[in-house]
């Protein structure tokens, strides 16, 4: 089938139904034929182009070269473009130039030889190349505005390629490339292992080969230093570093500005310390104070009744229960700041929150805070929380406290506090809430709630619910109030299960 | 002493409230006491005899806070703050404002009883001069509008021939007003009749 249908179609039908122009020319150089599109463009009818040698298509400079091309390619002839990657350009009949790649076909029947010569357009590839160099103008402009320098390390030659902006801050004046030995000497004596270590981990071939340092860079005309940030990326052959191709730019300013910040940073934690330590300081001393003047004014009461003719036991029964009482109270507020400032190593386990949850109920009554009703939500078979238990039982009596006080103040008819013992689903964590039914709270207070010292109860050393929100995230939770119209005032926290489920 | 004297203890810490009311009703004076500054004002009523011993720190309204609104109420209560530390800035303002004294915790029973008969004798002062004001108010409401134009133009120190020509009434007519005026304000001359008019704020009438 295939070579009857070739066989009816001639050479020259097929010669002329090609898209690209056609030549053949024999071995010594002649046009023996063309086709339709060599004709068109080229601009030549088949009887001026027949016998015409090659070289009059070629513009006059690349003749005798090409004659030598000729005979050299007729020794060795092989299918290939031709060229080599030098922009070729043909002569048309008029003079004019046209941009072509030309690929060469050698051709033989018996003893004669041709060389097919194929001509493209050029146009398509040199828009290419066009486009090519507008995009590399484009990265030479980004690269200009970002103050980048482009360095190419030959770790084979110890050789460093570079740009002009390397160059300037080196303090180099026109070399294009430098040796490794002067490139590192102008690196700040400090930084030098830093960035060797850099190098030396990039080069493993181990590695993914990406590099990237900050380093000084003195120049050493006029010893001005500057720091450079370089990133890069080590090049491999056959599993050995062979290049370090990279790019640099001047970060000083930002370093300055990294520094003041750092500076200031550090002056306002300072700052900060010394309020937290005087707020604390202030704390303490008022809470000490306190009980310390009712015990000196109870003693007082004591003294003058002893010395009284009118001597009232049942005054002096209560002086000095009062002096007692807030002896303890003074030891008791210290005590619970000490807890408060110790880091001790926090002892993790396993327990059954439900479970402690009751037992802080149990501790809040023992400590005369049992006036309210709980309505429990507890999740049943609830898995494991883990965590301190000590300190979570400390967190719930703080709450079941804080809620039972604030109820007492405003005298609500009912005191009962809802509590819900649930897996929060969304964080899989566990999640009790807390709400009373006391007056709540108001934005104000709302907002500074946890801040340390900050009470609204009179003989409140506003440390219980800054405390507990330290401890329940030493656990790995959250401590939070809820912000709502609801009546009384809604705690959160979570703490992480034993288990991941 | 009209009344006996009530000491108010203002404190929001139970303790201190306990312990210096024993100590303040060992001394013999009734005891008042209120866990916030907003509590006292609630119930307090002007021209009691006696004085407050109140907490410069207490949670919502502080003592500072207290005394101004005392004195922009026109409320005479002599006042002792107590407070924890010595603040110096603090004091001085509040003695600026009218506080009697500045005690620190712990304060002394001696130190706090010097300070409380004190103020007592300020608040006794306090309650005469308004008492004496009060009556002279009372005398100068009983004058009829011929009476006080009269009593105007005697204490500017006009002659009853001119009071009687600058009203345009008889010098007789004068005389019977300037009469009424001395009997009405209890005036014994004309020096004590200026001198109910300056405590009794006495307008002067414009000329005509």
């Amino acid at each position: 089938m295939k070579d009857s249908l070739l066989a009816n179609l001639s050479v020259q039908t097929l010669f002329d139904a090609a898209a690209d122009a056609m030549l053949l020319v024999d071995n010594i150089g002649h046009v023996v034929q063309a086709n339709a599109v060599a004709l068109e463009l080229l601009d030549y009818s088949f009887e001026q182009i027949n016998g015409l040698e090659i070289e009059a298509l070629m513009p006059k400079s690349y003749r005798n070269q090409h004659h030598q091309h000729r005979n050299s390619y007729y020794k060795n002839p092989e299918k290939r473009p031709m060229g080599k990657g030098r922009d070729l350009v043909a002569l048309r009949r008029d003079g004019s130039e046209i941009a072509v790649d030309i690929s060469l076909s050698p051709i033989s029947t018996g003893a004669q030889h041709f060389v097919l010569a194929t001509l493209h357009i050029a146009d398509k590839r040199r828009k290419v190349e066009e486009a090519l160099k507008i995009s590399e103008e484009r990265l030479r402009l980004a690269k200009e505005a970002a103050g980048l320098g482009v360095f190419d390390f030959d770790y084979r030659n110890n050789v460093i390629h570079w740009d002009e902006r390397m160059r300037d801050i080196w303090g180099e004046e026109s070399e294009e490339s430098v040796s490794y030995k002067k490139f590192v000497a102008a690196i700040h004596p400090d930084d030098r292992a830093a960035r060797q270590t850099v190098i030396e981990r990039a080069i493993d071939p181990a590695s993914n080969g990406e590099y990237s340092v900050d380093y000084r860079v003195i120049n050493p005309n006029d010893g001005v230093e500057r720091w450079i940030a370089t990133v890069g990326r080590i090049h491999f052959t056959n599993g050995h570093a062979t290049r370090l191709l990279g790019v640099a730019r001047d970060i000083t300013d930002q370093k300055i500005l990294e520094k003041t910040l750092q500076e200031q940073r550090a002056e306002m934690e300072t700052l900060f310390k010394q309020q937290v330590a005087s707020q604390t300081v202030s704390a303490i001393a008022h809470e000490l104070n306190q009980p310390l003047a009712a015990i000196s004014a109870y003693s007082e009461v004591a003294l003058h009744a002893l010395n009284s003719s009118t001597f009232n036991p049942e005054n002096l029964k209560r002086a000095l229960e009062g002096a007692v009482a807030q002896a303890q109270r003074a030891g008791k507020s210290l005590h619970e700041l000490l807890a408060f400032m110790q880091k001790g190593e926090l002892v993790t386990e396993r327990f059954e929150l439900n479970h402690v949850l009751k037992e802080a109920l149990n501790i809040a009554k023992g400590d005369g805070y049992g006036d309210f009703s709980p309505l429990l939500a507890l999740e049943p078979a609830m898995p494991e929380v883990l965590g301190n238990e000590t300190q979570v039982r400390k967190i719930l009596v703080n709450l079941l406290r804080n809620a039972v006080e604030a109820m007492r103040v405003a005298a609500v008819p009912s005191s009962a506090i809802s509590i819900t013992v649930r897996t929060n689903q969304e964080i899989n964590m566990a999640h009790v809430t807390i709400q009373d039914c006391g007056p709540g709270l108001d934005a104000e207070t709302a907002k500074r709630i946890f801040e340390p010292f900050f009470t609204t109860k009179p003989t409140g050393i506003g440390m219980g619910l800054a405390i507990s929100r330290a401890l329940t995230e030493a656990n790995g939770g959250q401590l939070w109030l809820e912000q709502n119209n609801k009546p009384g005032a809604t705690f959160h926290f979570t703490l992480p299960f034993a288990t991941l489920t | 002493m009209s009344t006996e004297a009530t000491i108010f203890i203002i404190d929001d810490d139970p303790a201190i409230r306990d312990s210096l009311t024993l100590m303040v009703v060992q001394e013999g004076f009734a005891v008042s006491t209120f866990e916030s500054a907003e509590a006292f004002l609630e119930s307090f009523q002007t021209e009691r005899f006696g004085c407050a011993i109140v907490d410069i720190r207490m949670s919502g309204m502080d003592g500072m806070l207290l005394q101004e609104m005392l004195t922009k109420h026109h409320f005479q209560l002599p006042i002792i703050f107590l407070t924890g530390h010595g603040d110096i800035p603090m004091s001085v303002r509040a003695i600026k404002a009218g506080a009697v004294d500045f005690l620190t915790k712990p304060v002394t029973r001696e130190r706090l009883m010097t300070s409380v008969r004190f103020a007592l004798v300020e608040s006794e002062k306090m309650l005469t001069e308004r008492a004496s004001h009060q009556s002279v108010q009372s005398h100068l409401a009983e004058l009829t509008e011929r009476e006080r134009d009269v009593m105007a133009l005697a204490v500017q120190g006009h002659s009853n021939k001119e009071i009687a020509r600058l009203l345009g009434i008889s010098h007789r007519t004068v005389e019977i007003h300037k009469s009424k005026v001395m009997h009405k304000t209890g005036a014994t001359n004309l020096l004590d009749l200026a001198r109910i008019a300056h405590e009794g704020e006495f307008k002067s009438i414009d000329k005509p």
